[in-house]
């Protein structure tokens, strides 16, 4: 993955605010990636979990904040189980997805869901969707 | 013995099934099973971010009313519950600031007696008088498996079941504390107690796609047909879940993983609450077996199947 670094980016606020949301060191991570390799929709995303905390430690909020990774993550806590530097990864992408909130529209919606599919569905899936990737 | 029992939303609607098989099988183990009055549902998912605090009042507003009826365990089945509830827990326990904020914004709720339209108000703060317990837990740790097996009615000759863990039981594994995220026993001990063999293989923890079979059906239909062929391949007669949604992505949603994977042969899913149940004798009819999109009811046979090997 190539990245561009440009002089006068202020950097530090976006990971500042990432770090504060989420109460994780993104710094503690050395790239080992475990956290992708653990991960069951790693095949799905366009950034590694690896290279999303990656870009966070570069404070590049353009790149992190367009991923479709941010809205595939399952919460299944593999990589915290796996991380050999204590880091919750699962907090690292809700931190993003809470910066990206409130300048997007929900990235899922009750209005995407076939209504005979939403007769079906579990309760407990509906509720779950919406707090992770509704507004 | 009597306990406080949490079922959830999607217990009292979807999947009656686990919610029927426990009713039934804790009758037979002597326990009282109550539900704290009034509750809501949990939340399903545990705040991720620090100042999405308002997640935490729903399930500290349940746990404080198990306080208030004079019960200091909540026991639940349902994984996401359990991992709300307990993390919730944990961290009024953990946070004084937490403690402060979620309580004053809860103090002045108003609860009314649905029988004597009694109104109460002022409650007190929760500071984690409760322990969360999930179900498989309170069967080890407060009944205990010798128990277990004076009451077993049924010899289920070693059943080839394969425990399926899914994301919340274990996991994160700093805040749940359960057992080892990667080799866990809880599982395995209990369906070896109610005397089924329990298959070793090595997606019992793996992820099942979760609220992805909303999002993006083809994630979760592979993640859960990992694990269901996985299983199958190890031997295993059927796979045992403890989660609502689990068992949606690997039941409801197999003609879907069959589609797309020709070679899948299908295998049934059960809640581990309905073996609970058999094994204790209770009738076949009332174990919700309707509910199943994959007939289970050669799981359930008198004279248990062989295992089937693909």
């Amino acid at each position: 993955m190539r990245v561009k670094l440009k002089a006068g980016r202020d950097q530090r606020k976006f990971i500042k605010r990432i770090e504060e949301l989420s109460g994780e060191n993104v710094f503690a991570c050395y790239q080992c990636g475990r956290c992708s390799a653990g991960c069951p929709v790693a095949s799905e995303m366009d950034l590694l979990p690896n290279q999303v905390i990656r870009l966070v430690q570069m404070g590049l909020d353009e790149e992190v904040l367009r991923s479709k990774t941010l809205f595939l993550c399952a919460s299944c806590f593999t990589c915290e189980s796996r991380c050999p530097k204590g880091i919750d990864m699962a907090r690292v992408m809700e931190a993003v997805r809470h910066v990206l909130d409130p300048k997007g529209k929900d990235a899922f919606g009750p209005g995407e869901i076939p209504p005979e599919l939403a007769q079906e569905l579990p309760q407990q899936v509906l509720v779950s969707i919406f707090r992770k990737f509704a507004k | 013995m009597k306990i406080h029992y949490y079922p959830g939303c999607t217990l009292k609607q979807k999947t009656t099934a686990l919610d029927i098989s426990t009713r039934e099988a804790m009758k037979l183990l002597d326990v009282e099973l109550v539900e704290p009055q009034g509750w809501s549902c949990c939340g399903a998912e545990y705040p991720l971010t620090e100042e999405k605090i308002a997640g935490l009042a729903a399930p500290i507003r349940i746990l404080r009313q198990v306080r208030d009826e004079g019960g200091d365990v909540l026991v639940t089945t349902c994984s996401f519950c359990f991992a709300v509830l307990k993390r919730a827990d944990k961290a009024l326990r953990d946070d004084p600031l937490k403690r402060k904020r979620i309580n004053a914004f809860l103090k002045d709720d108003i609860q009314i007696d649905p029988l004597t339209k009694e109104r109460t108000t002022g409650f007190e703060d929760y500071a984690g008088e409760v322990k969360v317990l999930h179900l498989l837990e309170f069967l080890r740790d407060r009944i205990g498996y010798p128990r277990i097996r004076d009451r077993i009615q049924r010899d289920l000759k070693g059943l080839a079941i394969a425990p399926y863990y899914g994301c919340r039981v274990l996991r994160p594994q700093k805040e749940m504390e359960v057992d080892h995220p990667d080799a866990p026993r809880l599982f395995e001990e209990f369906l070896e107690a109610v005397g089924c063999s329990a298959v070793d293989y090595p997606f019992k923890q793996e992820c099942c796609g979760s609220y992805l079979s909303v999002s993006l059906p083809a994630a979760a239909t592979e993640a859960s047909y990992r694990v269901l062929r996985s299983a199958r391949m190890n031997g295993a007669r059927a796979v045992a879940v403890t989660c609502p949604l689990c068992f949606y992505n690997m039941d409801h949603r197999q003609d879907a993983i069959k589609e797309a994977y020709l070679d899948f042969p299908g295998i049934p899913v059960v809640f581990f609450t309905q073996i609970l149940a058999w094994a204790l004798g209770v009738d076949k009819t009332v174990l919700g077996l309707g509910e199943h999109r994959v007939p289970a009811d050669g799981v359930f046979s008198e004279i248990p199947a062989t295992e089937v090997r693909t």
